[in-house]
C-alpha cells in the first residue's frame, strides 16, 4: 500500500497524507506568508491525525510551484529533509497539475469540464505571481491514468499579455477557480507514477531570474591604474 | 640506592633539568629560555621532576587541553638513574594529568632510533600512528608519532549528545555534526562564485543555492561523521540573524527533519554560534570574553559572560558590514570578489600609511553615542573620492597603497574598539569570528594590540570562523548538555534576531 506525504507551499501551506486515493489527514493554511513557521506543525499534525509514524509513509511528494520565491522553497526544503529523515523516495509535481486535477475531476460527474477540456478548449490554470503577473498553464484533459495532460506551461505573463496570446492562438479556455490541495498533489503523483512518469525532478519552478543588477563596471578606472 | 619520588616541577629546577636535557638530547636539546617558559606557571602545562633524594634525576612535561588532545612535550631520565622505572613513573604522571582534565587522546613523538622508549610507551597503551621523516634536526632522525586514547574519556564522549547543525543565514549552506564538544563533520557549500559578478551577496541567489545544496550536504556530513540520522540526539538550526529567505530554507528543512526523525530541535542564534564554536577547540568557551564577529553580513562586538545565558551586544555596524566594505572597495579598485583576499593581495606591497583614510565613529562626539559601533560607509566614500581626485589629476592610482591604507583603516577601527571593550569591561580575552578573520592583517594587528595590553586572543581555525553548521551543532549540543528544553515547532526565521536570544523557544 502506498502512502504519500504531500507538501505544497506554492500558495499557503498545504500538507496531506493520502493512502490508496484516500485522504487520511490534511492541513490547509491559507496564509501566503508564514510558511517556515507553519510547516513543522502542519506535518506533525497530519501524522498525528492519520495515526501514522513517519516510517509508515512510503514516499514524499512536493509541489514545485510555480510560485513566488520564498514560500515555495520552504516546502521543498522541508520535503527534501523529511525524505532524508525517513529514507523514502521524494517526488516532484508541478503545483498547477494539482489544481488542474481538482478542476477536471470535481465537475466530471456533473458532465463536465473533463469532457469539455480539449486541445482547442483547454483548461486554463492561473495563480498569482505577484508584480501584477500570473503564472499559467493549459491542460487538455486527463490521461488514461488520470493525470492532467499539459498543453502549455507553466509560464509567467501579465494578464493582458496572456489574454492576447490566447486570442492569437484562437484558444477559448475553460477557466477554473479550483484551489490547490496537497491531496490533489498526491493524486497527481500516484497517477503519474502509475503511468510510468519520472518525478525525480524536485527543483523549484521560479520562472524568473533573481532580482539582481550587475554593478556598473569600473572599467575606465581599471585600465588607468598601476600598482 | 636512595628513595625516589616524583613531584611537580618548579621554576627553580631549571638548571638541574637543563643538565639532563643536554646530556640526553645533545644537538636537539631545547635552549634554556624555552625550558624556562615551559616551567613558568601555566594552566595547560604540567611538568614533573623525579628526585633521587634531593637530586633531580628526571623530568617530563605535557601540554594538556581539557576535553581534547594532549601532547607530551618532553621526558628524560639522567643516564645514571635509568632502568629504575622512573621513565614509566613520570609518564604515568603525565597520563594522570591528561586524564584529570578529561583529555581524549595523548600524542607523543619519539626518536625512531630509541626502541626502548617506544616499547615503554607501547606497554602504557600508546600506539604508533605515523612516522615523520627527518623530524629531529640536524641529525635527520625520524620521529615515531604515537597516540594513546584515554579509555575513560572514550566512554564519557560516547555519552555526549550527537547533534546535527544546519546553517543557512547567508551564502554558505553548512551542515555540521558534533558529539558534545568533538567535531565530527563540517560540510560547507558556498554560493560565493554565483555572487561574484554582482560584487556582493544577492539574497535570492543565496536562497536558491541553499535549496540545491541541502540534500548533498546532509548526506556528505553524515558520511564523514559516519553516523546515521537515527543516532542523533538533537538537531540545531540557525533561525537568525541573517537573510530572511536564506534562513527559511534551513528552518523549513530542520523542522521537517525533526518531525521525520522524532528528534528535538533547537533554534539557535547565528552570532552566538560564532562564539560557541570555540568549544570545539577548547572544550569550553572561556568567559567572560569579548567577541568581535566580522563578516560580509555582520560587524558585531559582543560581551559574553555566559554562552547560554548572558550575551550582550555592545555595538555593531550602523551601515555596511566590514566584509561588505572590502567587497565594495575591491570593486572600486577594479579588483575581484570577494574583496577581502583581493585587497589583502593588492595591499601586500603597499604602504599602509600612504593615505590617512578616516576611522569611522572614532571622533570624540561619535564615541559618546557609538563607542562600540562601527561605520564603514564613509570610509568607502573617502576611498572613492581619493581615487577620483587622483584620476582627475591624471596621475596613475597607486592601487597597492590605496588597498593597504584602506585595509589599515578598517583593521585599526575593528581592533581598537574590540580591545577598548576588553579594557573597559575588564575582560581578559578576545575571541574573533566571521569570514573576515581570514584577513592576515586583522589577525596580525589583533595579536599585537592584545599582547600590548595583556589580553588573550582566541582565533578558531578558519573553517570554524566562517559561517558553518558545526558551530550551530556545537551550540545546540551545549544547550542539550545544559538540560535546556528544545524549541517548539513554530519558531520563526528572524532576520534581526537579537544576540540576547541564544535559543528561540
Amino acid at each position: 500500500m502506498s502512502t504519500f506525504l504531500a507538501i505544497d507551499t506554492s500558495g499557503g501551506t498545504c500538507v496531506a497524507i493520502v493512502s490508496e486515493g484516500k485522504t487520511l489527514a490534511s492541513v490547509n493554511i491559507d496564509d501566503p506568508m508564514g510558511h517556515s513557521e507553519n510547516i513543522g506543525n502542519a506535518i506533525a499534525l497530519v501524522l498525528q491525525e492519520a495515526g501514522l509514524n513517519p516510517n509508515q509513509l512510503s514516499s514524499i511528494v512536493v509541489g514545485r510551484g510555480p510560485a513566488p520565491f520564498t514560500g515555495l522553497r520552504v516546502g521543498i526544503a522541508a520535503a527534501i529533509a523529511f525524505a532524508e529523515g525517513v529514507g523514502k523516495p521524494l517526488f516532484g509535481v508541478v503545483s498547477h497539475d494539482a489544481i488542474a486535477l481538482a478542476a477536471l475531476t470535481a465537475t466530471s460527474a456533473a458532465g463536465s469540464n473533463q469532457a469539455a477540456a480539449t486541445n482547442a478548449n483547454p483548461l486554463l490554470v492561473t495563480t498569482d505571481a505577484r508584480r501584477k503577473e500570473v503564472y499559467w498553464s493549459l491542460y487538455s484533459g486527463l490521461d488514461s491514468h488520470g493525470a492532467p495532460i499539459v498543453l502549455d506551461g507553466p509560464n509567467v505573463n501579465k494578464p493582458a499579455d496572456l489574454e492576447e496570446l490566447l486570442t492569437e492562438r484562437n484558444v477559448n479556455p475553460i477557466r477554473t477557480d479550483a484551489s490547490l490541495s496537497a491531496t490533489s498533489l498526491a493524486l497527481v503523483a500516484a497517477a503519474k507514477i502509475a503511468g510510468g512518469g519520472n518525478l525525480e525532478d524536485i527543483s523549484a519552478l521560479y520562472l524568473r531570474a533573481p532580482d539582481a543588477v550587475e554593478p556598473k563596471a569600473h572599467g575606465k578606472f581599471g585600465k588607468q591604474v598601476s600598482s | 640506592m636512595t628513595a625516589t619520588e616524583i613531584r611537580p616541577a618548579l621554576e627553580s629546577d631549571l638548571d638541574a633539568i637543563m643538565v639532563i636535557e643536554h646530556s640526553s638530547f645533545g644537538l636537539t636539546a631545547w635552549p634554556s629560555d624555552s625550558m624556562a617558559l615551559e616551567l613558568a606557571p601555566n594552566a595547560d602545562r604540567h611538568y614533573f621532576v623525579a628526585l633521587d633524594g634531593e637530586l633531580v634525576v628526571g623530568y617530563a612535561g605535557i601540554n594538556v587541553v581539557a576535553g581534547h588532545q594532549s601532547n607530551v612535550m618532553t621526558i628524560a631520565v639522567a643516564e645514571s638513574s635509568r632502568c629504575r622505572g622512573l621513565g614509566r613513573a613520570l609518564m604515568q604522571k603525565l597520563i594522570d594529568s591528561a586524564e584529570s582534565q578529561k583529555s581524549v587522546e595523548i600524542f607523543l613523538e619519539v626518536r625512531a632510533d630509541n626502541p626502548a622508549a617506544q616499547n615503554l610507551y607501547r606497554s602504557m597503551g600508546f600506539e604508533q600512528i605515523d612516522i615523520r621523516r627527518g623530524y629531529y634536526k640536524p641529525e635527520n632522525i625520524d620521529a615515531v608519532i604515537m597516540l594513546k586514547t584515554m579509555p575513560t574519556a572514550r566512554t564519557e564522549i560516547s555519552s555526549q549528545p550527537l547533534v546535527l547543525g544546519i546553517e543557512s543565514s547567508c551564502d554558505e549552506t553548512g551542515i555540521g555534526i558534533v558529539r558534545g564538544t568533538t567535531l565530527l563533520a563540517n560540510v560547507i557549500s558556498s554560493s560565493m562564485d554565483q555572487h561574484a559578478r554582482f560584487g556582493g551577496v544577492v539574497p535570492e541567489i543565496a536562497a536558491r543555492a541553499h535549496l540545491e545544496a541541502l540534500q548533498p550536504a546532509i548526506r556528505e556530513a553524515l558520511k564523514i561523521a559516519n553516523v546515521s540520522l537515527d543516532e542523533l540526539d538533537a538537531i540545531a538550526v540557525t533561525n537568525g540573524p541573517g537573510l530572511a529567505g536564506a534562513l527559511m530554507v534551513g528552518v523549513g528543512a530542520a523542522k521537517a527533519l525533526a518531525v521525520a526523525t522524532g528528534k528535538p530541535l533547537y533554534a539557535v542564534n547565528h552570532l552566538v554560534g560564532h562564539v560557541g564554536v570555540d568549544v570545539l577547540e577548547r572544550g569550553q568557551v572561556e568567559t567572560p570574553t569579548i567577541a568581535l564577529l566580522v563578516s560580509g553580513g555582520h560587524t558585531s562586538l559582543l560581551l559574553v559572560r555566559d554562552l547560554l545565558d548572558d550575551v550582550q551586544l555592545l555595538g555593531e555596524t550602523i551601515d555596511d558590514a566590514a566584509g561588505e566594505a572590502f567587497d565594495k572597495v575591491s570593486r572600486l579598485l577594479g579588483l575581484g570578489y570577494p574583496g577581502g583576499p583581493q585587497i589583502d593581495k593588492a595591499a601586500a606591497n603597499g604602504d599602509a600609511k600612504a593615505i590617512r583614510f578616516p576611522r569611522g565613529l572614532t571622533l570624540p562626539k561619535d564615541m559618546e553615542k557609538h563607542r562600540y559601533d562601527f561605520s564603514f560607509s564613509g570610509l568607502k566614500t573617502a576611498v572613492a573620492r581619493w581615487v577620483e581626485v587622483a584620476e582627475a589629476t591624471g596621475a596613475s592610482v597607486p592601487i597597492a597603497d590605496v588597498a593597504a591604507s584602506f585595509r589599515e583603516a578598517v583593521v585599526d577601527v575593528l581592533v581598537s574598539k574590540a580591545v577598548a571593550a576588553c579594557v573597559d569591561h575588564k575582560v581578559p580575552r578576545l575571541l574573533l569570528g566571521g569570514g573576515v578573520v581570514a584577513n592576515a592583517r586583522l589577525r596580525e594587528v589583533a595579536a599585537q594590540k592584545c599582547a600590548d595590553v595583556g589580553i588573550e586572543l582566541r582565533i578558531p581555525a578558519f573553517e570554524l570562523c566562517t559561517d558553518n553548521g558545526a558551530m550551530i551543532a556545537a551550540l545546540g549540543a551545549q544547550l542539550v548538555m545544559a538540560g535546556r528544553p528544545p524549541s517548539s515547532l513554530n519558531f520563526a526565521a528572524d532576520s534581526t534576531l537579537p544576540v540576547t536570544q541564544v535559543c528561540s523557544l
